[in-house]
């Protein structure tokens, strides 16, 4: 277990290196960078000798290898480099910026996966065919909205016409309310979709009839050898959508008004603000990599059988 | 038109009465006057206290005072720092502020202020000669160690001499006529020495700003959120003002909210009570409501197309006139925008010092466009464009994002001039291809082009060489350009910038407008003005002379 810990430690390790390698090479073909962005703009009335003379300050003047060294040795001791644009260190951004959008994923994941599982829930366990069917088509109709859309029409029903929250300048809890729901809900609906396939296809396996057979009651089922045996895929797709979490945001951060990485990275692509944007592919690049870490970590928990597997192999 | 009278006075009261009053309109003068004086009434009690929300479209980037001319940074600039000299937005005339006097030799190479005694920054220390002395060498030379750029504002600037604690004289090496404009712009805020001792890159975090202003910053969410406080000792606000003493308001509470539909959303539904950039299609939305629009004029050079003319297709002159005259400025005002938006007249606002109507050779006029490219020799093609010597007139521009509907603005001149044969791309791009692009003729031979400023100095700033060089001319920051130079010009604009007869100056001024008209190098579209929208209980909401708002003297009405 320790080495395959340990293997799976130093892949992540590999991955972010490679993430960073990568990044820092395609940031760099981009046309122009965020020192001309800033100051060589017609707006910014400075001459050509001043230009220079900014772009050695910045050392953008140095040779690519040299400027890949430097930025990897700073990352390593913490030193995140300075946003060009905002005129502030990358670090203070990021501190700034990373709580909320953490506090926000994760409240909206866990909002998603609650939907999910009451959807499945309810639509499994009701009786009703013509309400089955309703529920069970709703996750294709909260995949197609999009989340602009959704996060304006909360704002305006919720905020504006009955005055239920505030979104200027919120409490910290109503501040979270309306956002958490529009990212949740679209990123709930492939879950769902994928849940009540599967609950359909274990209901349809020979064991199910049997423990029926036995006497058990079809909720008994359900919880007990159903879900378990469902759970399996949703929740790899559930470590893929995480990611999708950090686009969502974007959107959600920009419509609500929020702190967070989203909104950051959206100005930063902007401005092609390179210190930035490498700090923030370094950081995604890190909750993915943890991420899938912890759903590879909790496959053997869920279904002992992958444990023994793994154990045959090494 | 009479039936857009009453309209627009209700939309735009305060700012047209403005207007109205000094340039003695005819019969909407009257009316708006009427408003005042029924205004003025229910206005004798002011109530302070409060705080108020501003809802900002984007957030601040660096705030080093001279890049206060992007709109969100002059926005919160205005409100914590204070000028040497106080600019009139109604009169244009330079008024004591930091300085209570002040004197210029003949040739305007030399300058003396008094410094208003007692003043203070909000660390405490004192603004005297040695603090203002600092604060323009920083900008007149810039600070190479700190990474600190010069002041777009600040030409030809040699030194300073504190004579005394509360006098300091500056050194130019040529005669330089808009340096006292200069020291009342947002870009010449002035700040502690604390603030001029950190590097450049420091200077976006809003909290380490000190200034003398009335307001102070007391904590900053980065990107996100402002919160300034009324300073309850401030006592120096512009000499000639009504208003004195400590700002009306207790704080203001700075939002950034990116959505257009969030801010407006948010000010009708009264969750804020003033917010910046609202176009002109939700204008009727926000007034139907009640709700005010103040469309500030920036006083500067007009929003306009201007040509590249070193790229070889808009190099002669009848190219260039042709275009012009297929533009019709007209139509993208009425179509796009609003009463607040004016058809341009001249390269420059008609509300900026040295306007001169250059209207009778901006007309629209597609049958003379036909004419003029058919004698350049360029003839229609099989597939209905332009051509001549197997080259096409196809032409490309980026938008502008900080210009109002500035896309939509240029894809109605590309559709204009498609009808006498000549494509316009209309190029979105990212900001690095923009910049870059920008820069190099070939690629863009149009450019949008805009800049507000309220001295004649701003027509220099926008065409010379070695500063916006608008045009493209050889000799400033582009190595992309061949040969365009246009002498006569620059030496027109180097006049301007040394005229110290001020009757000559503006006199140099129109004669620009008319060379810049005659050779073709600029398109006017309209007069582009910064628009707020604020509840009808924000009272006394000003703005400075190019159309940042000043908060001051604002107060928010009980009801």
């Amino acid at each position: 277990m320790v080495r395959y810990l340990l293997g799976r430690v130093g892949q992540a390790l590999a991955v972010l290196a490679l993430t960073f390698t990568a990044a820092f090479l395609l940031l760099q073909v981009l046309p122009g960078d965020a020192i001309m962005i800033k100051f060589m703009s017609l707006d910014m009335g400075l001459t050509a000798d001043q230009i220079a003379e900014i772009r050695a300050s910045y050392g953008a003047d140095r040779p690519l290898w040299e400027r890949y060294f430097t930025t990897v040795g700073n990352f390593l001791t913490g030193n995140f480099g300075i946003s060009i644009q905002a005129g502030v260190p990358v670090s203070q951004q990021l501190a700034t910026n990373l709580p909320p959008t953490l506090l926000l994923a994760s409240l909206a994941f866990a909002t998603a996966l609650l939907l999910t599982i009451v959807l499945a829930a309810v639509s499994s366990m009701v009786g009703m065919e013509w309400l089955r069917n309703g529920l069970q088509s709703l996750p294709s109709l909260f995949i197609s909205v999009p989340v602009f859309w959704l996060g304006i029409m909360l704002i305006q029903i919720f905020s504006f016409q009955l005055g239920l929250v505030t979104v200027i300048s919120p409490g910290p809890v109503e501040r979270l309310v309306l956002p958490v729901l529009t990212l949740a809900i679209p990123i709930s609906a492939p879950l769902a979709q994928i849940l009540m396939r599967n609950i359909d296809q274990v209901l349809a396996q020979p064991f199910i009839a049997v423990a029926r057979a036995k006497g058990a009651s079809r909720n008994w089922v359900l919880w007990r050898h159903v879900a378990r045996n469902a759970i399996m895929p949703t929740l790899t797709i559930a470590g893929v959508l995480f990611g999708e979490l950090l686009a969502g945001a974007v959107v959600t951060e920009a419509v609500f008004g929020l702190s967070g990485l989203g909104g950051l990275t959206y100005q930063a692509v902007g401005n092609h603000d390179t210190a930035v944007l490498q700090a923030i592919v370094v950081v995604s690049a890190l909750a993915f990599v943890t991420i899938n870490l912890v759903v590879d970590l909790l496959y053997p928990v869920l279904d002992p059988r992958l444990g023994t597997s793994m154990g045959a192999v090494t | 038109m009479a039936s857009r009278v009453p309209k627009r006075l209700e939309g735009v009261v305060v700012i047209q009465v403005k207007y109205q009053r000094f340039l003695a309109g005819a019969f909407a003068s009257l009316a708006s006057f009427a408003v005042l004086a029924g205004g003025a009434a229910a206005q004798t009690a002011i109530t302070k206290g409060g705080t108020l929300i501003y809802l900002e479209q984007q957030p601040h980037t660096n705030l080093y005072p001279p890049a206060g001319g992007f709109y969100p940074n002059g926005g919160v600039l205005n409100q914590i720092t204070d000028k040497l000299t106080y600019q009139n937005p109604k009169t244009l005339e330079i008024e004591p502020w930091i300085a209570e006097s002040w004197t210029v030799n003949a040739d305007a190479t030399e300058y003396t202020f008094k410094i208003r005694p007692g003043v203070t920054f909000s660390d405490g220390t004192p603004l005297d000669a040695a603090a203002v002395a600092k604060n323009f060498d920083t900008y007149g030379l810039g600070n190479k160690e700190l990474k600190q750029p010069v002041s777009e504002v600040i030409t030809n600037y040699k030194g300073s001499e504190v004579i005394d604690p509360l006098t300091v004289k500056f050194f130019f090496t040529k005669p330089s006529v808009g340096f006292l404009q200069g020291t009342s712009v947002i870009g010449s805020g002035l700040v502690s020495l604390k603030t001029l001792a950190l590097p450049f890159d420091a200077l976006g975090d809003a909290t380490k700003i000190i200034g003398s202003g009335p307001f102070v910053v007391k904590s900053e969410v980065l990107g996100r959120e402002l919160v300034m406080e009324a300073r309850k000792d401030y006592k120096w606000g512009p000499a000639k003002l009504a208003h004195q003493g400590r700002a009306n308001l207790d704080g203001i509470k700075y939002v950034v909210t990116p959505e257009d539909s969030v801010r407006i959303g948010a000010l009708l539904a009264g969750q804020a009570n003033v917010i910046r950039q609202v176009q002109a299609y939700d204008e009727k939305q926000v007034q139907s409501k009640g709700f005010i629009i103040y469309a500030a004029s920036t006083r500067g050079v007009n929003n306009t197309v201007v040509f590249r003319p070193d790229n070889p297709l808009v190099s002669d002159i009848r190219v260039r006139k042709a275009l012009l005259h297929a533009t019709n400025t007209r139509e993208i005002v009425a179509t796009l925008f609003s009463a607040n938006y004016p058809q341009a007249k001249s390269i420059i606002a008609s509300t900026a010092q040295g306007y001169v109507d250059q209207s009778a050779k901006l007309t629209y006029d597609p049958a003379l466009a036909t004419k003029l490219l058919d004698e350049a020799g360029w003839t229609i093609g099989p597939k209905g464009l332009r051509q001549k010597d197997g080259k096409e007139l196809v032409l490309s521009a980026y938008e502008s994002p900080p210009q109002p509907q500035n896309k939509e603005t240029l894809q109605l001149v590309a559709q204009q001039w498609a009808k006498v044969g000549v494509k316009l791309n209309v190029l979105a791009g990212d900001a690095g291809s923009r910049v870059a692009d920008s820069l190099d003729p070939v690629k863009t031979p149009i450019a949008p082009a805009m800049v507000g400023r309220a001295d004649p100095d701003v027509i220099r700033s926008q065409y010379y060489p070695t500063t916006r060089n608008a045009l493209l001319q050889k000799g400033g920051v582009s190595n992309k350009v061949q040969s365009f130079v246009d002498e006569k010009l620059n030496g027109l604009l180097e006049e301007i910038a040394a005229a110290t007869d001020p009757v000559k100056r503006l006199a140099l001024v129109g004669e620009v407008q008319a060379y810049v008209i005659d050779q073709g190098y600029v398109i006017p579209i309209f007069e582009e003005p910064q628009a707020f929208a604020a509840s009808p209980k924000v009272k006394d909401f000003t703005f400075e002379a190019v159309g940042r708002p000043s908060f001051y003297t604002t107060w928010i009405a009980p009801k």
